[in-house]
């Protein structure tokens, strides 16, 4: 890695005050951010890294008024160990259970995890290789190059890789709030495509916490995923789902540029009984919209199954 | 490099050098010099040469004999650079390193203080080739910051080697020979070491699960379970 300075940051508002003289990023986990600057994927290199993990109080998993409240440097690991996540919000558990590696998992926070940028192997070709539009430049070469792995559901601002965080979907189905330093946003609507960031945050703005509902008695959550390994892999699709009163909540990911909510199988399944007819019809409704490019026509079919079995599995588990 | 001292006695099991050519592992010939001679366990951590570069400015390249001499040099001629100068507490022995912010713990551990067992092999997060301990948990070396371990407990897998205790581990690895090239197998006994730690009587899932995040290019992966399982009930008998 080229040369930077390093600061360990004592509070959030040194943390973010830290960003006003120089080019700064911040640092968690680092499982996404080192690999990036090593392979200076991005056209700007910072100046300064910012560490937030020094910051005390930010690793906490508790519920409060109604709330399952994370803070955004909690670990992976520590989430999908912790007890009342498992029991009553599944999705979430499974999904940082499912992350990457049991090394990664002990490393990374959910903060970063579903700050982390895209995956495209254009996007992160070492060295700039591809000076592609989230860099700046004109192209989409995925569009034209190899796109097994990219959006079935179209382009957002041009880009058509996807967003691979396996806790993001979950936290779609589970209704959750991201707490910032400036705001709070509701989760469908945290997620972006833009130069060098996949988030609507400032660059000055720094998660803080994940606020979640407490879900009602005889609610049910589930996530699963499809990757070509079982373990340290990125999702070619996952998929979320929560159950309760009448209704479900749908969220696929590593299918679009943000996190898919499914809404139109939403539709199809509110108010049914969960059994193998209903579920097949959502699947088929949550792949309704979709338009695969040349190379990754199967991802259809498996974004499909994984929405009916996430269903099933919500009520297998009633 | 640290003189060793003669010690008489016996060993008790395999020696760290033993293990190493027993095993056929290249841990990097710079960790052995030369004409060393095996003694205690705990003494092979200190043949952990110290390498030249060890204090040199970052700055002027001007070399000093001494860690406190690039200090005052630092604090003279570079007052306006950062120079993180820290303490890194590796197998429980201090060592005082003069650090650059953007160099990983891997790089730190090879190239400053000569510990060359835990390696890239990807170098991005993915391949578990570069696990160390960091206070008590395994980590991937090479993705952590040397300048964010101030203050952590380092383990890595020269300190396993070194410590008695560890011997059933490392005979177990040897028996099943759970290694071809050996390039991965530091990685996989730090975070076996570490599973060993918080669960003494793992079941065959709790080990795959645990050794989820090391990949192996040669393929030894079944053999690393039973090497392990045998190695907890050798570590429970206390053999
Ligand atoms: S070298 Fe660190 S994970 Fe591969
Ligand atoms: S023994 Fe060769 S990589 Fe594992």
């Amino acid at each position: 890695m080229r040369r930077f300075d390093h600061l360990n940051a004592t509070s959030i508002q040194e943390a973010t005050s830290a960003l006003k003289n120089k080019s700064a990023v911040f640092i968690a986990g680092g499982t996404d951010l080192i690999g990036r600057l090593k392979d200076e994927i991005l056209p700007g290199y910072p100046e300064l890294i910012v560490n937030l993990k020094t910051i005390q109080g930010l690793d906490y998993v508790h519920e409060e008024g109604g709330l399952l409240k994370i803070g955004a440097g909690t670990r992976l690991a520590d989430i999908a160990a912790d007890p009342i996540v498992r029991l009553r919000y599944t999705a979430l558990g499974q999904a940082a259970g499912r992350a990457a590696s049991p090394h990664i998992r002990r490393m990374g926070t959910l903060g970063g995890n579903i700050s982390q940028l895209h995956r495209c192997w254009y996007f992160r070709a070492p060295q700039n290789r591809f000076e592609c539009l989230r860099k700046g430049g004109k192209t989409c070469f995925a569009l034209a190059g190899d796109n097994r792995y990219h959006s079935i559901f179209g382009a957002v601002n041009g880009c058509i890789a996807v967003h691979p965080s396996d806790t993001a979907p979950s936290l779609v189905a589970l209704d959750a709030r991201i707490k910032t330093t400036k705001r709070t946003i509701i989760a469908e609507d945290f997620w972006d495509v833009r130069v060098a960031s996949c988030t609507v945050l400032d660059t000055d703005e720094i998660v803080t916490e994940v606020q979640i509902p407490a879900p009602d008695v005889g609610a049910r959550s589930a996530f699963v995923k499809f990757a070509l390994r079982k373990s340290i892999d990125f999702p070619i699709v996952n998929a979320a789902v929560f159950v309760g009163g009448g209704a479900a909540r749908i969220c696929l990911n590593a299918v679009a540029p943000k996190p898919y909510r499914a809404t139109k199988a939403e539709q199809v399944i509110a108010g049914k009984s969960i059994d193998s007819r209903n579920t097949g019809a959502a699947g088929a409704a949550a792949a309704a919209d979709s338009r695969p490019l040349e190379a990754n026509r199967y991802k259809v079919q498996i974004a499909k199954v994984l929405v009916e079995r996430a269903l099933l599995e919500c009520a297998s588990a009633a | 490099m640290v003189k060793e001292e003669e010690q008489n006695g016996s060993e008790k099991g395999v020696s760290r050098r033993e293990f190493l050519t027993q095993a056929g592992w290249a841990l990097g010939s710079a960790a052995l010099g030369a004409g060393w001679t095996p003694s205690a366990d705990e003494r092979a951590l200190q043949a952990a040469p110290e390498f030249e570069s060890k204090y040199a400015c970052p700055v002027d390249a001007q070399k000093f004999a001494t860690f406190e001499e690039l200090q005052a040099h630092f604090a003279t001629a570079h007052p306006h650079v950062a120079a993180p100068v820290t303490t890194l507490r590796v197998n429980e022995r201090d060592y005082p390193v003069q650090i650059e912010p953007q160099w990983t713990l891997q790089q730190t551990l090879q190239f400053k203080l000569g510990l060359t067992g835990a390696k890239t092999m990807c170098d991005r997060g993915e391949c578990g080739s570069c696990t160390v301990i960091i206070d008590g948990k395994p980590a991937l070396s090479c993705t952590t910051l040397a300048v964010e371990c101030e203050g952590k407990s380092i383990e890595t897998i020269e300190g396993i080697a070194a410590n008695s205790r560890w011997n059933p581990l490392i005979q177990a690895y040897m028996k099943h020979d759970a290694m071809q090239c050996g390039y991965c197998t530091p990685g996989f006994i730090v975070t076996a070491k570490a599973l060993l730690d918080k669960n003494p009587n793992p079941t065959e899932e709790d080990v795959r699960q645990a050794l989820a995040g090391n990949l192996c290019r040669c393929s030894t992966y079944p053999r690393h379970a039973k090497a392990i399982l045998e190695a907890a009930q050798g570590l429970r008998d206390g053999k």
